[in-house]
């Protein structure tokens, strides 16, 4: 578990990089993914299914990325597209092309259902996320910001 | 110029208030598309542009932005109308040139920036270096391993999941410089990595070819056009949000497409002896 959710570390960094994230934001970034993986990892293991686990972890992606630009000042994008590059469906992709190849329809069928149910999902956790209202977060960000003055 | 003054000084007052509001037009607009080329969220682009705008007093504006184009109209008392149309293909993301013209936005709000520093900044802001291709290939590779390991695959996997990662991004680079279609990148990308992991399976390494394959094509996912389609869909921008829903579902059609030929190549060659 502690192995993963490092390496989860660290292929979000190096998402990071990827993107072009300003150099002084790796670390947040990379630290959001692993939460992310994170999160997932223990809805996995509480046994609510892979579909509302996505959901759950692309919410707590969504909500750490706006605090961070809050408290940050950088578009909360900037912390939410590396991170939710480890919870994207790739495997289901390629089971559901590989099944088709293979002639095995129905299990190509329940593959592509399953990958779009997961896409689904991580959309859904993106949007409450991002709906909570900002000036919630804007008030985050000026306390943080208080608290830099008086130290 | 000075004879003109003399005669008509209110003419020349106002072109010269037209030719500020035109600076300030272009400015806004370039602004604007900057955020957009890398891939900004529509309701960025539009708030930006308006808050330039608005910053510099110019009240009597229209703006107007889907995904690949702005339209911006400013006609303060009519006579001095102006207007800019830009087309703005769809790019590469780069996040940092987004937080730049963020942060630039931000200062030009807080009044702390003349018209003529705000382009200058912006020059810089375009001029930012990219990433050396040599760290972009090894970050990919770093990318590919780490997915792989998360996705199931043993650490044995993750050594060939770098190495076809790293190939993989030379590929992109290579092609991208070529400025070959997005669609036949993403198929011969993904064509290639199944390849690459299928022929090191044909060779007798026991690896599970699967898991490199998902890690290898990971960063051809459109995981970033779904985002920002979602975001764009979620503020109203619903043109523009399909635009990039139908992007980000063509390229996960390619990317199907690339790995399903190559598994039926194999599948061929192999007559069917192979345990795919």
């Amino acid at each position: 578990m502690i192995v993963q959710i490092l390496v989860a570390i660290i292929s979000t960094l190096a998402f990071a990089v990827l993107f072009h994230v300003p150099r002084q934001e790796y670390l947040y970034c990379a630290v959001n993914g692993g939460l992310g993986w994170a999160v997932y990892q223990m809805c996995l293991d509480s046994g609510i299914g892979v579909t509302v686990s996505s959901l759950w972890s692309a919410l707590a992606l969504t909500l750490v990325a706006r605090i961070l630009s809050a408290v940050r000042k950088m578009p909360s994008t900037v912390f939410l597209l590396a991170g939710i590059f480890t919870l994207v469906p790739g495997s289901g992709v390629y089971y559901t092309a590989y099944y088709l190849i293979m002639n095995d329809l129905s299990k190509s069928t329940s593959k592509g259902i399953e990958t779009a149910k997961i896409a689904g999902a991580i959309v859904l956790g993106i949007i409450f996320g991002l709906a909570l209202p900002q000036s919630w977060f804007n008030r985050l960000g000026r306390v943080t910001e208080r608290n830099q003055d008086e130290k | 110029m000075s004879d003109s003054k003399k005669e008509r000084p209110l003419r020349s007052a106002m072109r010269r208030k037209s030719c500020r509001n035109k600076k300030i037009l272009n400015l806004a607009v370039s602004m604007g598309e900057e955020l957009l080329k890398n891939g900004g969220e529509i309701y960025r682009v539009q708030e930006t542009v308006c808050r330039v705008m608005e910053a510099y007093g110019v009240l009597d504006f229209q703006v107007f932005v889907i995904t690949n184009g702005i339209f911006a109209t400013v006609h303060e008392n009519q006579e001095d109308a102006g207007s800019m149309v830009r087309y703005v293909p769809l790019g590469d993301i780069n996040l940092e040139k987004i937080a730049g013209i963020n942060q630039l936005s931000r200062e030009i709000c807080q009044g702390s920036c003349t018209v003529d520093e705000a382009m200058r900044k912006l020059e810089d802001c375009r001029q930012i270096p990219p990433i050396p291709s040599p760290l972009l290939i090894f970050a990919c590779g770093i990318e590919s391993a780490g997915l792989c390991y998360l996705l199931g695959g043993r650490p044995f996997d993750c050594v060939f999941t770098f190495l076809l990662g790293m190939l993989l991004q030379w590929f992109l680079l290579a092609a991208g410089k070529r400025h070959t279609s997005k669609f036949l990148m993403n198929i011969l990308g993904s064509a290639m990595v199944t390849t690459g992991s299928l022929v090191l399976y044909v060779l007798g390494l026991h690896i599970q070819f699967d898991r490199i394959i998902i890690g290898g094509i990971i960063l051809l996912m459109p995981g970033v056009a779904l985002v920002t389609a979602i975001r764009d869909l979620f503020n109203g921008d619903y043109l523009s949000g399909s635009i990039r829903l139908m992007d980000a579902l063509l390229t996960g059609a390619c990317i199907a497409i690339g790995v399903g030929a190559a598994v039926k190549v194999f599948q061929l060659l192999g007559g069917g002896v192979l345990p795919l």
